[in-house]
């Protein structure tokens, strides 16, 4: 009987871990409430909320893929969050027409937050992972799911030298 | 970390299906192989997770909002909106969920650009249609007390119209209405456009100008999300519309990017393409979103 409990409720987890971020209502605001960062002394920039910021709740093992539309001439913060403080999070930054790898935190010392504007109007896939077996499980408590949030933030670019517009 | 309850796990593993905020979730054509290999390797998913793809689609007020700060400010004219007396005669729930996008867009443009009656008035129209689609709890007597109060505050208008668009769409999403919501947002992108293109002329040098050439990659993610509900007749007739406009931004040329000077303090990520726009595509296009914004907005 154990067994079957068991196999009913992996095959559940793998259920509902098919795409992450697709169990939206779950953690539905949870990227509003708890990825916006307080801007740093000094800091006047004024990003604007993206609406195609998302999030979703993952298990250890846990990747999901967002297609977003990111313009030319804007200015782009991502912030990644989890529910549970201290969980590695990954998140990759990939050319939706060509593959090309434009950005992987795990190189660039597991940052949870990237600005960046880009030289064209793209399709960019943003790859979010929660790795398996991280840090917590050797502390006796696997994660079975915990709500991960990013945040899409945009601002029109400076521009230098004078523009009609 | 934490453990959620087993009870917690179930519900949402038995509660949610595979589409989205913004977008659904959709096996790319174009997005094979390749990269289920690469994240295979990073972790034990199975090969659907690895190519599971949610389409995320910006806001029209997104649009609006940047065509507002590239110059258009003193853009404000009401005429070209749909009426809202039509809204009393959207009878069956394909014009209801398209409209209900569309004036959703018209309000958010009179927010954004300061028309604060007008707002109110499509407000109106918005809690009409949000009652008889099933986002009634979002769209509550506060938030018309919001507006109200907000009337002279272009920012709160704003912020307000777009809170109801962000709710509208988790209300449908919590309730399971994948094809209205894909119909709303398939009307608010193309009240978008309509928009866009009445308050812009062609002007080549102009922002406003390249972003309409630039909702290429929207609608291809419009479509895309809506693949997942093709089998309601409603989506899969707006997406016989959307393909059609599809073939005229795909006429639209492509080329390389040349790798720009290193930005100050901001990291760029380099190449991909310019689409290139000219004065004939650009009222093709405007034509084109015309007519189809004009089919959804007349009653029959």
């Amino acid at each position: 009987m154990k067994k079957v409990v068991a196999i009913f409720v992996f095959a559940i987890i793998l259920n509902y871990s098919n795409n992450s971020f697709s169990q939206s209502s779950i953690c539905a605001n949870f990227h509003k409430e708890h990825c916006v960062n307080e801007p740093a002394k000094g800091d006047k920039r004024e990003f604007l909320y993206n609406s195609q910021s998302r999030s979703g709740l993952f298990s250890q093992g846990s990747i999901s893929k967002l297609r977003c539309v990111i313009y030319k001439g804007m200015d782009y913060r991502l912030s990644l969050c989890c529910e549970t403080a201290g969980t590695q999070v990954n998140f990759k930054i990939i050319d939706a027409k060509t593959k090309e790898e434009l950005f992987d935190n795990a190189k660039n010392e597991n940052a949870q937050q990237f600005e960046f504007q880009s030289n064209s109007t793209r399709n960019l896939l943003i790859e979010v992972s929660v790795p398996s077996g991280d840090a917590t499980e050797a502390k006796g408590k696997p994660m079975d799911g915990a709500c991960v949030g990013l945040l899409i933030e945009h601002k029109i670019s400076e521009r230098s030298g004078f523009s009609k517009y | 970390m934490k453990l959620k309850s087993l009870t917690y796990i179930l519900s949402a593993s038995l509660s949610f299906s595979l589409f989205s905020c913004g977008g659904g979730s959709h096996e790319s054509d174009e997005l094979s192989t390749n990269d289920s290999t690469k994240v295979d390797s990073l972790a034990l998913n199975t090969e659907a997770d690895a190519n599971s793809i949610i389409y995320q689609v910006p806001s029209p007020s997104e649009m609006l909002t940047f065509v507002k700060m590239v110059g258009g400010k003193n853009n404000k004219n009401a005429s070209f909106l749909n009426p809202s007396d039509n809204a009393k005669n959207y009878n069956d729930a394909k014009s209801k969920a398209i409209n209900f996008g569309i004036y959703g867009c018209d309000l958010s443009y009179c927010s954004t650009f300061e028309m604060g009656v007008e707002a109110l008035k499509y407000f109106k129209v918005v809690k009409q249609l949000g009652d008889e689609i099933g986002v009634s709890t979002t769209i509550d007597a506060n938030v018309a007390k919001r507006l109200e109060k907000n009337v002279g505050n272009s920012d709160s208008l704003a912020s307000i119209t777009d809170d109801l668009y962000y709710n509208s769409f988790e209300d449908l999403q919590k309730g399971k209405q994948g094809s209205t919501l894909a119909l709303m947002v398939a009307g608010g992108y193309i009240e978008s456009l309509y928009i866009v293109t009445n308050l812009n002329k062609f002007d080549a040098k102009n922002p406003a100008t390249q972003r309409i050439a630039d909702q290429k990659y929207t609608l291809d993610n419009i479509i895309e999300f809506m693949k997942n509900f093709e089998s309601d007749a409603s989506v899969a007739e707006v997406l016989k519309d959307l393909n059609s406009l599809k073939t005229d931004y795909d006429a639209l040329k492509e080329t390389s990017v040349a790798t720009d000077a290193p930005a100050k303090g901001i990291k760029v990520l380099d190449g991909g393409t310019n689409v290139e726009i000219t004065d004939v595509q650009y009222k093709a296009i405007s034509e084109k979103v015309k007519s189809i914004r004009n089919s959804y907005t007349t009653v029959k």
